[in-house]
Parts: structure tokens; C-alpha cells; sequence
């Protein structure tokens, strides 16, 4: 038995050319996947400058502190309201005080092969502040040792100075992972001693660090100086370049590193491509509407007189305008999950890639690009259902 | 029920002006289950009455009711479901779909809507009607005759209250008339419909219930 489909497809065929239909299809696939790669990627890099995964991503971490000058000298403890102050700024995100070791502690090493010995202090900073992954950054009294985390310039100088005018071996990060070394902590009722571990190394920060537990453990129980004020902060900020920034610390005389000024070269370059995809993606993506109603005008057109006879034998133009968006939408909607699926395994395999380069992205398309994607489909939607029913509809 | 009032068409106000009609300039109301036979000669608006039953003419003045609703008021949706459910119409010209098979011109009117009688009915009625052979032709290649029948046929698939034909038998002999009326007054009868037959002369195949000169 013929359906009622079958014969309208008999009577409004494509006969607007398979290539101009080709190139309209192709022309929008080729759109939807910029504007949603262009969506993604700044999904993508908001997730590697913001995410809290990221202890090693490009987020902007600035570590902040009085400018030191004759007249600030022994004066350099934040006091509470500045404290106060920067936290309430618009352009801060976050605020996490570098708590300074109030005791005298020294390291030693439990090697003869690699023998060492010095004085040291340790900060300890909140965990979600520190830029190396995958550790477990935590302490107590029963813990087998202390894990420590060291600047990476360290290693560097020890690495490229130190160990060449020595004339002592060169050492891999892997490799200083596996000393252990004698953590000593001198107080005014004795000395206590602990294994300590390097357990990773930090871009961000110069300083040893401990976890927390153990620094107030030691600050409790060894500390030879009442508690003062941290005087050094460190700060998450959206952007590192903001004027208002700049402005605000030297307003207050406060200093900054200001090599971090390197992280705003990945934004703009990430910003170029976001812009150039997202860009040239909607420019596509018009002229492809453009192209695929063009397309639909035709057809309707060349079937003029297929469909008023259609329409005066008692179809109704809602009816044929059904028929039609059932012709022309499907191959759109197929064309949007194609796209999509495309993205999808292409961000699975980017997120596996970035994980070698200690940067971490969801494996999973973002909300926002599904969100972009469903958006795109309605819009489509719309125009296609838009060109029929003013063409299709009698006296248009 | 078809109520007219004071229809003039634009185009033949003047060719009909001073001239006496039953149906142009007055108020004819026509019941349901009623069979009229309407004659008027040549260019006198026979197809042009019958377009404005069927709601393809805007150009007249006056009003055309279909159960109280004018046809010229209704959207074109509203006006498809009108065709689909209430009248049905035999063309004059018959606007077949040329490359379409017969079958295919008659399926077409059929399943457009909810079908109101089967394919084996379909076939029954080419059969009394002679053109069971050709179903599966395309129109263009049919006579005339042909043709004309299996418009008959397109227009009673399909659920009505009212049948218009414009001069149904044109091309038919006196025996394929014959069957042909025959096959339109059981498909009335059966549906309890009226219909409205606009032809060049009086004739009697029908037991009309009444004779309108246009």
C-alpha cells in the first residue's frame, strides 16, 4: 500500500540538484562544528584556568607582598584589614594565607652516597592553592614522614649550578622523590625529628612547603614567636593583567611576581583561535542557512504546481508543511550530532593528551557545547519551518 | 447546509447584469441529503459557481455559508479540513497528477485523511466504472474518458457532505455516463450527502429534488 508520504515525494521531488543540496549540508556541518569547537575550547580553557583540578594550569595564582623598603623593614606582617580588604576586591577570587613556620628546623640527609645538611623554614599554604597533582597532601603524628613540596627553581639550581661547580651527580625529579632525609624541629623544650619526603615541585610558589597540619603541629608545639600576621598571600585572580590589579597593589605598595605575566600569552592566543573559529563558524553558518533556504525555495518552487493542486484537492498547507520539514530537517539534525560526536571523541582524546602535559580537562563534552548544539538545531529548525510555511502557505 | 446570499462574481457582474438567475444575486439555501442539478449554457459562470462552493474564488460579492460558516473566512487549514471531510469536488478539467498512476491520483485523495472506504472498494468501483485495467497507468497517458473516471472515482474515496461536480460527464458515452451515475448516487446514498451537478442541459439521471437555471 503506497503512503500518503511516498506520493508526496513522487510529486515534490529535489529537483533544486543534489550538488547545490551537498554543498548547503556540508556547508552547515562545517559551521556547527567551529561554533561548537569555538564553545568548547572556551569551555575548555575556563576549566584549565579556573578548575580546581588544575594544580599545574595556567590559572593565575599570584603570591603578594609588601613592598620591602627602609621604611617597611621588620614591618612586612599584612595586618587584618588589609587582608580584609584585598579579599573583598572584585577582581580577587580567592585569598589563601602562607602560614610561616614560627620554629627553627633544619634537614639532613640519610645518605652517605648524597650526604647534606641545612637550616630551613617551611610556609604551608591551603591545599587548593598548590600546583602539583595527584599527591597526598596531608599530615599527622603517626604519619611515616613528612611530605614536602620544593620549588622547582631549586632543583634547577642545584641541577645547573650547584652540582656542576661540585662536581656531584645531577639528579631527576624521580630520583629526588626517592630521599629520604631527617626533618629536624628545634623548640625551647627540645628537639623533635621526622622523616621528610620531596614529594613534588611547585611553579607557583618559592618556598618549602608542608602541609598545614604539620606547620600548626610545629608552630604549637616548637614555635619560638608569638603569632603574628602572614606576610605573604597568595591570590587567585581571574586576570593577572587587570589594570585595576596593578592599580590596587601599588596603591598599597604591594608587590607581585611579575613573571606571571607569561600566563596572559596563552589567554590571547587561546583567545585568537576562540575568536577566529567562533567567528568564521557563524559566518559560515549564515551563508550555509542561507545556501540550505535558498535550497528550499527552490524545491518548493520548482513544485509550485504540484503543491497548489496538492492544496486544492484538500491537503493543508500545515500537512505539507509537515512533509517538508520531515524532507528537509532530519538531514540537519544528523548533521548536528555528527558534529557533535565528532567533538566528542576529539575532546576524549584531548583530555588524555593534556593529562601527559599535567593538565586536566574533562574528557566529556561540556553542557554548554550540547547546550550550543541543541540552540543551533532549533535555530535551524526554525529558519527551515520559517522559508516553508511562507512559501508553501497559499498568496505567499 | 449551503446557504447562498446575493453571490455576484466580480468578474461577470457585468456579462449577468439585467439577465434572471436562480442562484446569482438571490438567497438559495440548500438542504443536507439534497440532490440539485444546476444547467446554465456557456459563460454564464457554472465553474465559477462551483469554485466558490469549494472556496477556490474570493472575487464575488455577497456570502457563501457552509453550516452557518463563510467559506471565504476560513484559513487555509480550516479550508483543507473542509475539503477533506465536507465536500468533495469533480473538476471540470478533472486536475489529475499526470505522472502519477491512477491508483496513485485516487490513493492520493483517499489516505489524505482518514480513508472512508477501502482499497478493495477502490478497486470494486474501477471495476464497475471500466477502469480496473488502467489503474496502474499514468493519468497522462489516458483518454479523457478515462481520466474523467477516475476523477469520479478520486472524489467519492473520500469522507463528504456535499458532492459539487462541474459537468462530470463531458467526456463520457451515454453507457459509461450511465454506470457513472449510478456508482455517484449509491456513494451518496450511502453517506447520506447531497450533491450539486452543474451541467449544459437538463437531464435526468439523477431523481433530483430540485432544478436550478443559473
Amino acid at each position: 500500500m503506497t503512503s500518503l508520504d511516498n506520493l508526496l515525494k513522487k510529486l515534490i521531488r529535489n529537483s533544486a540538484g543534489h550538488l547545490r543540496y551537498t554543498v548547503a549540508i556540508m556547508g552547515l556541518s562545517i559551521a556547527v562544528f567551529l561554533l561548537l569547537t569555538a564553545v568548547q575550547i572556551q569551555v575548555n580553557y575556563n576549566e584549565l584556568l579556573h578548575g580546581r583540578n588544575n594544580r599545574d594550569s595556567i590559572a593565575n595564582f599570584l603570591v603578594i607582598n609588601k613592598q620591602l623598603t627602609d621604611a617597611s623593614l621588620g614591618k612586612t606582617a599584612l595586618e587584618d584589614s588589609v587582608i580584609q580588604n584585598i579579599r573583598s576586591q572584585p577582581f580577587i577570587e580567592s585569598v589563601g594565607m602562607l602560614t610561616p613556620g614560627r620554629f627553627r628546623a633544619s634537614i639532613q640527609s640519610k645518605s652517605d652516597r648524597f650526604p647534606f645538611y641545612t637550616d630551613i623554614s617551611f610556609e604551608a599554604i591551603p591545599e587548593s592553592f598548590i600546583d602539583v597533582n595527584g599527591i597526598n597532601w596531608t599530615w599527622n603524628e603517626s604519619a611515616s614522614y613528612v611530605p614536602v613540596i620544593i620549588p622547582n627553581m631549586f632543583l634547577d639550581m642545584y641541577n645547573f649550578q650547584f652540582s656542576l661547580s661540585q662536581n656531584l651527580p645531577q639528579l631527576t625529579p624521580d630520583v629526588v622523590k626517592m630521599l629520604l632525609f631527617t626533618i629536624t624541629v628545634y623548640g625551647p623544650k627540645g628537639t623533635a625529628a621526622f622523616n621528610g619526603k620531596i614529594v613534588g615541585f611547585s611553579d607557583r610558589i618559592s618556598s618549602m612547603l608542608v602541609p598545614t597540619e604539620f606547620m600548626d603541629w610545629g608552630n604549637r608545639h616548637f614555635a619560638t614567636e608569638q603569632i603574628k600576621n602572614p606576610s605573604r598571600l597568595i591570590i587567585r585572580t581571574r586576570d593577572p593583567g587587570n589594570p585595576a590589579l596593578t592599580d590596587y597593589l601599588r596603591k598599597h605598595r604591594l608587590t607581585t611576581d611579575t613573571e606571571k605575566t607569561r600566563f596572559s600569552k596563552y589567554r590571547q592566543i587561546v583567545d585568537t583561535v576562540v575568536a577566529i573559529s567562533g567567528i568564521s563558524g557563524a559566518l559560515m553558518l549564515l551563508f550555509a542557512l542561507l545556501i540550505f533556504t535558498l535550497f528550499i525555495q527552490l524545491t518548493i518552487a520548482s513544485c509550485k504546481e504540484e503543491i497548489n493542486l496538492l492544496i486544492t484537492l484538500g491537503a493543508s498547507p500545515d500537512q505539507l508543511s509537515r512533509f517538508l520539514m520531515n524532507r528537509f530537517f532530519p538531514p540537519n539534525a544528523w548533521m548536528i550530532t555528527i558534529s557533535f560526536i565528532t567533538l566528542m571523541i576529539l575532546q576524549f582524546f584531548l583530555s588524555r593528551y593534556l593529562e601527559h602535559q599535567q593538565m586536566v580537562i574533562s574528557g566529556i563534552i561540556s553542557v554548554y557545547t550540547l547546550g550550543v548544539a541543541v540552540l543551533l538545531g532549533i535555530l535551524i529548525w526554525c529558519v527551515n519551518r520559517k522559508t516553508i510555511r511562507n512559501y508553501i502557505y497559499p498568496g505567499s | 447546509m449551503l446557504t447562498l446570499n446575493n453571490l455576484m462574481p466580480e468578474p461577470l457582474r457585468e456579462r449577468l447584469s439585467g439577465k434572471t438567475s436562480s442562484i446569482w444575486k438571490s438567497t438559495v439555501q440548500f438542504e443536507p441529503g439534497e440532490w440539485i442539478n444546476v444547467t446554465a449554457p456557456s459563460g454564464t459562470g457554472k465553474t465559477t459557481f462551483i469554485h466558490i462552493l469549494y472556496g477556490l474564488r474570493k472575487d464575488y460579492s455577497g456570502t457563501a455559508l457552509l453550516n452557518q460558516t463563510d467559506l471565504r473566512s476560513l484559513d487555509p487549514d480550516a479550508l483543507a479540513v473542509i475539503r477533506q471531510q465536507k465536500i468533495s469536488i469533480i473538476f471540470q478539467d478533472l486536475k489529475l497528477f499526470p505522472h502519477l498512476t491512477v491508483i496513485e491520483n485516487i490513493e492520493l485523495k483517499r489516505i489524505l485523511h482518514e480513508p472512508s472506504c477501502g482499497a478493495e472498494q477502490v478497486t470494486a468501483m474501477a471495476e464497475q466504472l471500466g477502469i480496473a485495467g488502467i489503474l496502474n497507468q499514468p493519468a497522462a497517458i489516458c483518454s479523457y474518458g478515462e481520466q474523467q473516471r477516475a476523477a469520479i472515482i478520486r472524489a467519492l474515496v473520500q469522507p463528504f457532505e456535499w458532492l459539487i461536480m462541474d459537468e462530470p460527464f463531458s467526456h463520457l458515452d451515454n453507457n459509461n455516463t450511465m454506470k457513472a451515475a449510478a456508482l455517484i448516487a449509491e456513494e451518496c446514498k450511502r453517506r447520506r450527502a447531497g450533491f450539486i451537478i452543474t451541467d449544459l442541459d437538463e437531464n435526468n439521471l439523477f431523481p433530483y429534488n430540485r432544478k436550478l437555471h443559473l
